[in-house]
C-alpha cells in the first residue's frame, strides 16, 4: 500500500478525525491511524440487547441550525459530513442535596433571556448580576473572535482600546468574577453547574473559559447525532475516504521515526509509513512515553514539561437500558447535575476518593430522542470523574466489584435526588470505569479530561504559549492534551488547528507535498 | 446590555499586568516537573492491560476426555481473569484456512489468577474446527487467545439473586465457570441449573457437578434427558412446566445451547410470563445455511465472487452464498478479525464497499449508524451478489 504521505494523523479521536478531514480538504496526501476497530475514540457507540448506548456525550455546543451554523457546526459542514442533529429540550437540571447545603432543585433552560429569567424566578435579585455576567461572556466572545482573526498574536494595544472589559476579567478564576460582579450566592451555584464538564473549580477556572462555555451552551444551545456519537464519528470517516484519505483501523502507532530532531514517518503493527508532519491525537505521554523512548532524547526542558502537565478528570460511567419509559419513571429531563455539595472546590478534592456520594452528570438520552430505544424502554447514563489517579490502586479481583459499588451509589443518590425509581427496571447495563476508557483508548490514567486545564494550565496561557509548547519539530497536537482543550467541540476545532499549525511548519521548511 | 463599569481590581492596569503574568507563571511551572523518564502507563493502564490483553499464550497442560468431547486445561504464567460466563475466542491454522472460535472459559475465574484456563471443545455436526482441535491438541500444544470476552455474566444490579440456567450440551460450560465462582464466594446468586442432554452417558461434568452441589447449597442441578428415562432425572426436552416445575418465585433466565433449543424455547418462553430483563441468552453461532431464516430470499447454491480490500491490497476470492462472508474470507487464509462469530461483538466489522448482502434481523448487531453508512459483522452476513468489502485486520 501507500507509504508515503504529507501528514500522519495517529488516533482517529474527535480531533483526529476533525484534523484529518482538515488535511484531506486542503489536499494533503493524509494517513489516519487509529488502533482500535472504529472510529471515533470517546465518540463511538456500543449495543447490549436492544439498546444502543452513547458513551460520551452529553451535549455539543457550538453547533447551531443548519443556514445559521455556528463554529463547530460549521466546521463539521465543512468537511462534507452529515450528521442528523438533534437539538436538546432544556440546558439543565441542577440539584444540590447535601445536609447543611441549602437545597437546590434549577431545572434551567437555554436562551440567554429565559435563563435570566428563570434565575430570577429562583434568585429574585439575581437579575443584574446575571445581565452583566452575559455582558462580560459577550464582550469574551468579541475579544476571541478579535484574537482568533488575528492569528492568535493580538497587539496588546489594539485589545487595551477595543476589549478592555475582555483583559479586566478573562483571567481570574470564575468565582472571583462572579463574587465581584454581586451575584447572590445561589445563582453563582446555579451558574456554576457547568464546573464538571472540566473538572476543575470554581475558583481555578478561568472566567474567560468558563463564561464563554456558558455562553455557547446557553445561547446557542446544544446538539447531539441522532444515532449517537457513532453516527458523527461514521460521518467523518466517510468524508476523510471521499476527500482521498486513507484510514487504517486496528492498527497501533509503535514509534515515531526521526532524523535531525523531526519526524520521518511512523512504525505501527502494521508496517512503517513515512511523513515529514505528524499530528497525535494522543497524548504526549504516549508519544515521547510509548514511541519516542521516554522522551530520552528531548531536551531537559521538554521532558519537565510533558511531567509537570497535570492529568485531569479520570471517566466513570454506567449505562442502563430500562423497560419502563422516561414518563413512567418520572425521569423529566435530559441533563441533569446532582451534587452533595455546592463548593466546587471541596467537590473537586472529594472527587479524588471513592466518596459515599460522588457527584453526577447523568443523562436521559430518550428525553431528548424518544425512539433511541423500543417502545417501553428508555436509556440513562450515569457519569463522575475522579480527580486523583486511585483506580490504579484495584487489583484485578476487586474490580468488579469495585465499578459496581460505584454504580450503585450513582445510580441510589439519583433515585433519592429526584423521588423515582431506577433500579428495579434495569434491563441492561454496563459500567466503564477509567480502566475502560484505558482499554478502549489507551489514554493515561484512564483520562477523560486530558491535561486539567486549573491551575494555571488554561486555555489563554497555552494559546500564548503555542510555540514554546510544541516539544519536537513538525509534531502538533490534536487532542484534548493539546492548545484547545478537552470536550468534543474544543477537540474538533484543536483537530482544525493542529493543521493550521502544520500547515505554518511547512511553510517555514518550504515543504512540498508528496 | 449596556456597558458598565467592571473591576475586579481598583485599577485596570492592574488586570493587564495580571494578563502578562499568565505566560511566565505557567513557564515556571511547566519547568517544575521531574526528569523522570515520560510514560502513558500507569497503574490502571496495566490493569486495563491484565483484564483486556489483546492476545494471549497458552499451553495445553492437561486433556480430560468426555464423551465425544475434550476438556483442555490451559496454562501460562500469567492470563486475564474474567467474569463467569465470558469467553475466549481461539485462534487457528488450519491447512490453509485462518479461523477463530469462541470458547467459554468452564473453570473458576479464580484458577486464572493461578495461570489456568479450562475450555471444553465437543464434536460437532460438519465441526471443521472442533474436529481439528480434537484430533490434533495434545499436551504441550501452544494455543493463541483473545483476551476474555461477553456479556453472560450475572450482574447483581440488573438480575435477581436467584438464576434458573437452561442449559444444552456443550452449553453447560457457562453455568461451570458461574457455580465454580459461586463456590469460591467470586459471585453471590443461587443458581437452579435445567441441563439438557441426551443420555446419561453424554452429561458433560455430570462428577464436577455432583461435587459442587455437595459443597454448597446454591447450586441445584437437575438433569433432563430426552433420550433416556432414568430414576432420578428428568425425561424430555426443557420446558415451560418443567421450569416451572422448579424455578423459585422470582428469577432471571440465563440460556446457553444449541440453536434448536433457543428455537424451541422461543415457542415455551411466552407461557412464563417474563419479561425481556428476565431472560439472559448466550450468543448463538451462524446456522448451517441462511435458508434458515424463513426471511431468506436468495439463491444459497450460487458461488459469488468476493473483492476484499484490506491493507491497501485487493484480492479476489470465491464467496459462497450459503455461507457467512467470514467464511469465504477465512478459507482463503486471510486473518479476518472476529471474537464472537454471532453478530453481536462487532469486532468484524467491515465496510461494504459494492454489492448486496443478506442479514437475519435476530443476528443483527450492528450499531444504528453502521447498519446506515453500509458496514456489516461478515460473521452474520451472507452473500446475494458480488461483493466489495474493506476488511481491518487486526
Amino acid at each position: 500500500m501507500d507509504r508515503q504521505y504529507d501528514i500522519i494523523v495517529i488516533g482517529a479521536g474527535n480531533g483526529g478525525l476533525s484534523a484529518a478531514a482538515s488535511a484531506c480538504c486542503r489536499g494533503f496526501r493524509t494517513l489516519l491511524i487509529e488502533q482500535h476497530n472504529l472510529p471515533g475514540g470517546f465518540a463511538t457507540s456500543f449495543r447490549r440487547g436492544r439498546f444502543e448506548f452513547e458513551p460520551a456525550l452529553h451535549e455539543l455546543c457550538d453547533v447551531g441550525e443548519p443556514g445559521a451554523r455556528e463554529e463547530v457546526g460549521a466546521l463539521i459542514d465543512s468537511y462534507g459530513a452529515k450528521v442528523d442533529w438533534v437539538k436538546l429540550p432544556e440546558a439543565y437540571r441542577l440539584i444540590i442535596t447535601g445536609e447543611g447545603e441549602e437545597p437546590i432543585d434549577a431545572v434551567m433552560p437555554f436562551g440567554k433571556q429565559a435563563y435570566i429569567d428563570r434565575m430570577e424566578e429562583y434568585v429574585p435579585g439575581s437579575r443584574e448580576s446575571m445581565e452583566k455576567f452575559f455582558y462580560l461572556a459577550d464582550c469574551i466572545m468579541a475579544a476571541n473572535a478579535a484574537v482568533a482573526a488575528a492569528g492568535g498574536k493580538a497587539d496588546p494595544k489594539v485589545m487595551m482600546r477595543e476589549h478592555p472589559d475582555f483583559l479586566k476579567c478573562a483571567n481570574y478564576p470564575t468565582a472571583v468574577v462572579l463574587r465581584r460582579l454581586k451575584m447572590p450566592l445561589k445563582a453563582q451555584k446555579i451558574l456554576s453547574a457547568y464546573w464538571c464538564y472540566m473538572g476543575v473549580n470554581m475558583e481555578d477556572l478561568e472566567f474567560g473559559f468558563y463564561a464563554s462555555l456558558v455562553h455557547k451552551y446557553i445561547v446557542n444551545a446544544a446538539y447531539i447525532p441522532r444515532f449517537r456519537s457513532h453516527e458523527l464519528s461514521v460521518a467523518m470517516d466517510k468524508t476523510i475516504r471521499e476527500h482521498g484519505g486513507t484510514i487504517l483501523y486496528n492498527t497501533l502507532a509503535t514509534r515515531i521515526l526521526m532524523e535531525e530532531g523531526a519526524p520521518v514517518g511512523v512504525e505501527t503493527t502494521h508496517g512503517t509509513f513515512y511523513a515529514r508532519h505528524i499530528i497525535p491525537d494522543i497524548s504526549p505521554n504516549a508519544v515521547f512515553g510509548d514511541m519516542m523512548d521516554g522522551g530520552r532524547d528531548l531536551p531537559e526542558a521538554h521532558i519537565r514539561a510533558v511531567n509537570a502537565r497535570k492529568i485531569g478528570g479520570r471517566g466513570y460511567c454506567v449505562y442502563v437500558g430500562l423497560n419502563r419509559t422516561a414518563e413512567e419513571l418520572g425521569v423529566r429531563e435530559y441533563s441533569y447535575f446532582i451534587s452533595e455539595l455546592s463548593d466546587t472546590v471541596k467537590e473537586q478534592e472529594l472527587a479524588g476518593t471513592f466518596r459515599e456520594h460522588p457527584m453526577q452528570a447523568t443523562i436521559c438520552l430518550s428525553n431528548a430522542i424518544p425512539d433511541c430505544s423500543p417502545p417501553g424502554t428508555c436509556i440513562m447514563s450515569f457519569t463522575t470523574f475522579f480527580m486523583k489517579d486511585i483506580w490504579s490502586g484495584v487489583t484485578e479481583r476487586e474490580y468488579t466489584a469495585k465499578k459496581r459499588e460505584v454504580a450503585e451509589k450513582l445510580i441510589r443518590d439519583f433515585e433519592k435526588a429526584t423521588g423515582t425509581s431506577i433500579l428495579p427496571y434495569i434491563e441492561e447495563i454496563e459500567i466503564a470505569s477509567p480502566a475502560t476508557l484505558a482499554r478502549y483508548a489507551m489514554v493515561p490514567q484512564g483520562a477523560m479530561y486530558a491535561y486539567s486545564c486549573g491551575e494555571g494550565d488554561g486555555l489563554m496561557a497555552r494559546l500564548q504559549m503555542l510555540d514554546e509548547d510544541q516539544r519536537v519539530k513538525n509534531i502538533r497536537f490534536a487532542s484534548g492534551y493539546g492548545p484547545r482543550l478537552y470536550g468534543y467541540s474544543s477537540t474538533y476545532m484543536g483537530g482544525d488547528m493542529a493543521v493550521k499549525l502544520t500547515m505554518k511548519d511547512m511553510k517555514e521548511e518550504n515543504y512540498e507535498k508528496v | 446590555m449596556k456597558k458598565f463599569n467592571f473591576h475586579v481590581k481598583p485599577i485596570g492596569l492592574l488586570d493587564m499586568l495580571h494578563f502578562k503574568k499568565m505566560v511566565p507563571r505557567r513557564r515556571a511551572i511547566l519547568q517544575s516537573g521531574s526528569l523522570d523518564p515520560i510514560t502513558a502507563v500507569y497503574g490502571v493502564n496495566r490493569l486495563a492491560q491484565s483484564l483486556h490483553p489483546k492476545q494471549q499464550k497458552a499451553v495445553v497442560s492437561a486433556i480430560i476426555p468426555r464423551r465425544d468431547a475434550n476438556t483442555y486445561v490451559l496454562r501460562a504464567d500469567k492470563l486475564a481473569y474474567f467474569r463467569a460466563g465470558q469467553y475466549v475466542s481461539v485462534k487457528l491454522k488450519i491447512g490453509g484456512a485462518v479461523t477463530a472460535r469462541p470458547y467459554t472459559l468452564a473453570a473458576s475465574p479464580a484458577r486464572a489468577l493461578e495461570g489456568e484456563y479450562e475450555i471444553t471443545v465437543k464434536k460437532a455436526q460438519d465441526g471443521f474446527v472442533s474436529d481439528y482441535i480434537l484430533k490434533n491438541w495434545k499436551v504441550g500444544t501452544e494455543v493463541t487467545l483473545s483476551g476474555p470476552e461477553g456479556p453472560f455474566s450475572y450482574e447483581p444490579l440488573r438480575d435477581e439473586k436467584e438464576v434458573v440456567g437452561l442449559a444444552g450440551g456443550s452449553g453447560i460450560t457457562p453455568f461451570m465457570a458461574m457455580a465454580y465462582a459461586i463456590l469460591d464466594g467470586i459471585e453471590d446468586f443461587r443458581l437452579t441449573l435445567l441441563y439438557g442432554s441426551r443420555t446419561k452417558a453424554d452429561i458433560l461434568y455430570a462428577d464436577e457437578l455432583e461435587r459442587i452441589c455437595a459443597a454448597t447449597d446454591k447450586v441445584k442441578v437437575i438433569h433432563v434427558l430426552s433420550e433416556e428415562k432414568a430414576e432420578g432425572f428428568e425425561h424430555g426436552f426443557i420446558d415451560a412446566e418443567l421450569i416451572q416445575k422448579y424455578a423459585p418465585e422470582n428469577y432471571t433466565l440465563f440460556i446457553c445451547g444449541p440453536r434448536a433449543m433457543h428455537d424451541f424455547l422461543a415457542r415455551e418462553l411466552p407461557g412464563l410470563d417474563l419479561d425481556e430483563k428476565h431472560i439472559r441468552r448466550e450468543f448463538v453461532p451462524a446456522p448451517a445455511s441462511p435458508t434458515y431464516f424463513g426471511s431468506y430470499a436468495g439463491d444459497a447454491s450460487k458461488v459469488f465472487t468476493l473483492k476484499l480490500r484490506f491493507l491497501g491490497e485487493e484480492r479476489q476470492i470465491p464467496l459462497r452464498a450459503d455461507e457467512p462472508i467470514l467464511t469465504a474470507i477465512e478459507r482463503a487464509g486471510i486473518a479476518a478479525p472476529s471474537r464472537c462469530r454471532s453478530g453481536e461483538c462487532g469486532w468484524c466489522r467491515s465496510r461494504l464497499i459494492g454489492g448486496d448482502v443478506f442479514v437475519p434481523d435476530s443476528m443483527d448487531g450492528r450499531r444504528l449508524a453502521d447498519a446506515g453508512a453500509g458496514y456489516i459483522h461478515p460473521c452474520s452476513s451472507w452473500a446475494l451478489s458480488d461483493l466489495e468489502l474493506e476488511i481491518f485486520p487486526e
